[in-house]
């Protein structure tokens, strides 16, 4: 009994002192655990960490996912209560302004010039609010469309290359997609992301229908025009002709296309590598196409990180989302291990070249073809307090047209969604 | 009054005093002791249910904009969600699916619990079997069945093989609620009809054997013993999976996200993309307060309807 007691005193001094000295150690320079939420793969973001805590070695992070169709709910439920275990979490660009706007993100001013020589302008300025800035870009992206050559030879058709001043019509793709199922593949034509605003945005832009949010405070809803109408008219004939599957989920769709079961598929640079390595059959990549006689436009825009104000180690995080955003290095390890361009600009020019490699002949030619779509076609999403309510609407509008709802009809049902949902916030 | 029977007098007085305390001492004692073993329960019911309640109902009183305040609007979010189509949708869908998939799931709960309790070949393994996907996490059993359900899935394939041809199941208004309903039932029936198995194998053996000997059919049996000797636990199999349904969220969530066309809107799901979604809480709590009014209206009457059939 007398030795246990002495035990439990000798091990509580023990613990006292790894504790004071831990306490120490901690008041000189950040340090403990950053807990981190992403939408992505944890095998994703394992270099960048792995590279921060070798420069850190008193900071431990941990990654948490959170499936990207549930992301945004996640972090309004946790955020809201105040979640302390998120330090730092991914931010998609357009719903900054209303995160902002709900003080669940901490004010990353003091960066600012920092942030304008490490990226673009408008990879800088998408950070911004209500005059201050709120998280650093990580990422940008673009979209590409892929097409499985062999079934293109199959039908006897030539397959479009990726330059620009050659990009095809979605005219051209459906004829060439229908052809490619009458010599034998499901399906001719699939979005990877087939019910999100993000993909589906350009459509309406390419017929003139805008981004579908206007005015000077960007909350005046307009998705009932011409330009919304004919093109989600003819989206839903994809689905209801056969050309599209419908009931594959979101992010259920790019092993459509690597199972060589689609003709042609618009997808992400990420979609690069998983080709390289998924698909065993011929394929490549073409620019993203627009209706004739419309614009070009192309989808642009990705990921920030920002710290929560919540946070009990906001030293730390903001450290973590330096070195990844700021940090040329750091930047390089976040698209390591996916084929995504890193928003800070130097290492974006010592990755490209890389990417290539990586997608081999198939992708010959996707760095120019990027960055000639990030500057020239690129349309950015609304940047608007109201876009999270706006985009939630659309996304169920979308899903609906894509299962045979009357376009018109859908998109006025959105429409006085979104403009119910506003007046209730705002 | 000599000093001797002051004394006594006062003593009496506080012997009588002394008396009432250990009397009342000893009328409060088994209530202080019950109050002591229900406290964790009571304390529980507090933090848990009751105040958390209070707090929606106070919540839905008010209205907060995002760039504004809060201000004080009354019953003004119960107003405006009466007046909301997409409410009105919620509900109704809420109320469909209640009202069908309850019975279907009891009814096929109550047969499979009789059929499992007959001496046949293979009866437990069979039974283990119908038990089984309970097991398995609500989340992943939707996932399981979203593969099922693909336009290319094992659904399609299983009725191209008996030569009916492919539906659209969760893509379309018509069928995906049905969908959801199915799916439900196969986690749901194994685990009510556990509780009717049990029911089942109280009843006493020489009933039906008195029964046999008078001649009475299986049928008869069924009817005239085993329903009327089951009918508790088939109460509480009613009530407890009437709540659990009208509670149903993860399918929806993962499977249609409310669609096609709202057909699938359950009102758990309505809640939770008012609160987290459109990110409008007051209002989303004023839906829980009226889903638990809801609740509690249909448990009340399937408790009114059981006192009378006693």
């Amino acid at each position: 009994m007398m030795r246990s007691r002495a035990t439990i005193v000798a091990g509580a001094a023990v613990g006292m002192l790894l504790l004071s000295g831990c306490s120490a150690s901690g008041s000189t320079e950040a340090s403990g655990t950053v807990q981190f939420l992403g939408p992505e793969d944890p095998a994703t973001f394992a270099p960048v960490i792995e590279a921060f805590e070798d420069e850190h070695p008193d900071i431990t992070v941990e990654y948490t996912q959170v499936p990207f169709d549930q992301y945004s709910n996640t972090l309004q439920q946790r955020l809201g209560a105040k979640d302390e275990s998120i330090d730092v979490y991914a931010v998609d660009q357009p719903n900054l302004s209303q995160l902002a706007a709900q003080g669940f993100l901490e004010d990353l001013s003091a960066l600012e010039s920092k942030a304008k020589s490490a990226t673009s302008k408008a990879q800088y300025e998408i950070n911004m609010y209500d005059g201050k800035m709120w998280a650093l870009s990580v990422w940008n992206s673009t979209q590409l469309m892929f097409f499985n050559r062999d079934a293109l030879n199959a039908a006897g058709l030539e397959a479009p290359t990726t330059n620009p001043d050659e990009r095809w019509t979605w005219e051209q793709v459906q004829d060439a997609g229908r052809s490619a199922q009458e010599a034998g593949i499901d399906y001719g034509l699939l979005l990877e992301q087939v019910e999100s605003y993000y993909q589906l945005q350009p459509l309406a832009e390419s017929l003139g229908g805008g981004s579908g949010i206007s005015g000077n405070d960007m909350l005046s809803v307009d998705v009932t025009n011409d330009g919304w109408i004919q093109s989600m008219e003819w989206y839903g004939e994809t689905f209801a002709s056969g050309l599209s599957p419908r009931g594959v989920g979101g992010f259920q769709t790019a092993p459509v296309f690597s199972d060589g079961n689609v003709a042609f598929f618009v997808g992400g640079p990420w979609d690069v590598g998983r080709f390289a390595s998924d698909a065993d059959f011929d394929w490549g990549i073409a620019p993203m196409p627009y209706f004739e006689g419309g614009d070009v436009a192309t989808p642009i825009g990705s990921w920030s990180w920002g710290v929560n104000t919540a946070s009990k180690n906001k030293e730390a995080a903001r450290l973590f989302i330096e070195f990844a955003a700021l940090n040329p290095d750091g930047a390089l390890a976040t698209s390591e291990a996916t084929t995504i361009i890193p928003a800070n600009s130097e290492a974006a020019a010592e990755y490209l070249p890389g990417l290539e490699e990586q997608g081999g002949e198939h992708a010959s030619g996707v760095a120019e073809l990027m960055m000639s779509e990030i500057e020239n076609t690129a349309v950015p999403r609304p940047v608007s307090v109201g876009y999270v309510q706006f985009e939630s609407a659309m996304n169920k509008a979308f899903a609906d047209i894509r299962n045979g709802s009357d376009p018109a009809e859908r998109l006025a049902e959105a429409e006085s969604q979104i403009e119910n949902a506003w007046s209730k916030l705002l | 009054m000599t000093l001797a029977s002051q004394i006594d007098d006062r003593d009496g007085r506080v012997r009588r005093a002394q008396g009432t305390r250990r009397t009342r001492r000893r009328h409060w004692r088994p209530a202080l002791v019950a109050l002591a073993f229900l406290a964790p329960a009571l304390i529980a019911l507090l933090l848990l249910r009751l105040i958390p309640a209070a707090f929606a109902l106070w919540d839905s009183l008010f209205r907060t904009s995002l760039l504004g305040g809060t201000q004080f609007v009354g019953l003004g979010n119960y107003v405006a969600l009466f007046g909301n189509p997409e409410f009105q949708n919620s509900l109704l869908v809420t109320v469909l699916f209640t009202v069908l998939i309850n019975p279907i799931q009891v009814a096929i709960s109550f047969l499979l619990a009789v059929l499992y309790t007959r001496r046949a070949a293979g009866a437990k393994i069979w039974r283990s079997l119908v038990i089984l996907p309970i097991a398995v996490p609500p989340a992943v059993s939707a996932v399981l069945w979203s593969v099922i359900y693909r336009p290319d899935g094992l659904a399609n394939a299983f009725l191209n093989l008996v030569g009916l041809p492919a539906q659209p199941f969760l893509t379309s208004p018509q069928q995906s609620l049905a969908s959801i309903m199915v799916l439900l039932s196969w986690v749901g029936v194994g685990y009510w009809m556990l509780f009717l198995i049990a029911g089942i194998n109280d009843i006493p053996r020489s009933y039906y054997e008195a029964a046999s000997l008078d001649g009475a059919s299986a049928w008869r049996q069924l009817w005239t013993i085993t329903f009327p000797l089951v009918r508790r636990p088939l109460a509480f199999v009613l009530v407890a999976d009437t709540v659990s349904n009208l509670l149903v969220f993860a399918p929806v969530q993962i499977l249609t996200k409310g669609g096609p066309e709202g057909s699938t809107n359950l009102l758990m799901y309505e809640i939770y993309t008012r609160a987290y979604t459109l990110g409008d809480l007051n209002t989303a709590q004023a839906e829980v307060v009226i889903l638990v009014l809801i609740t509690l209206i249909i448990v009340a009457l399937q408790f009114r309807l059981l006192r009378v059939e006693d």
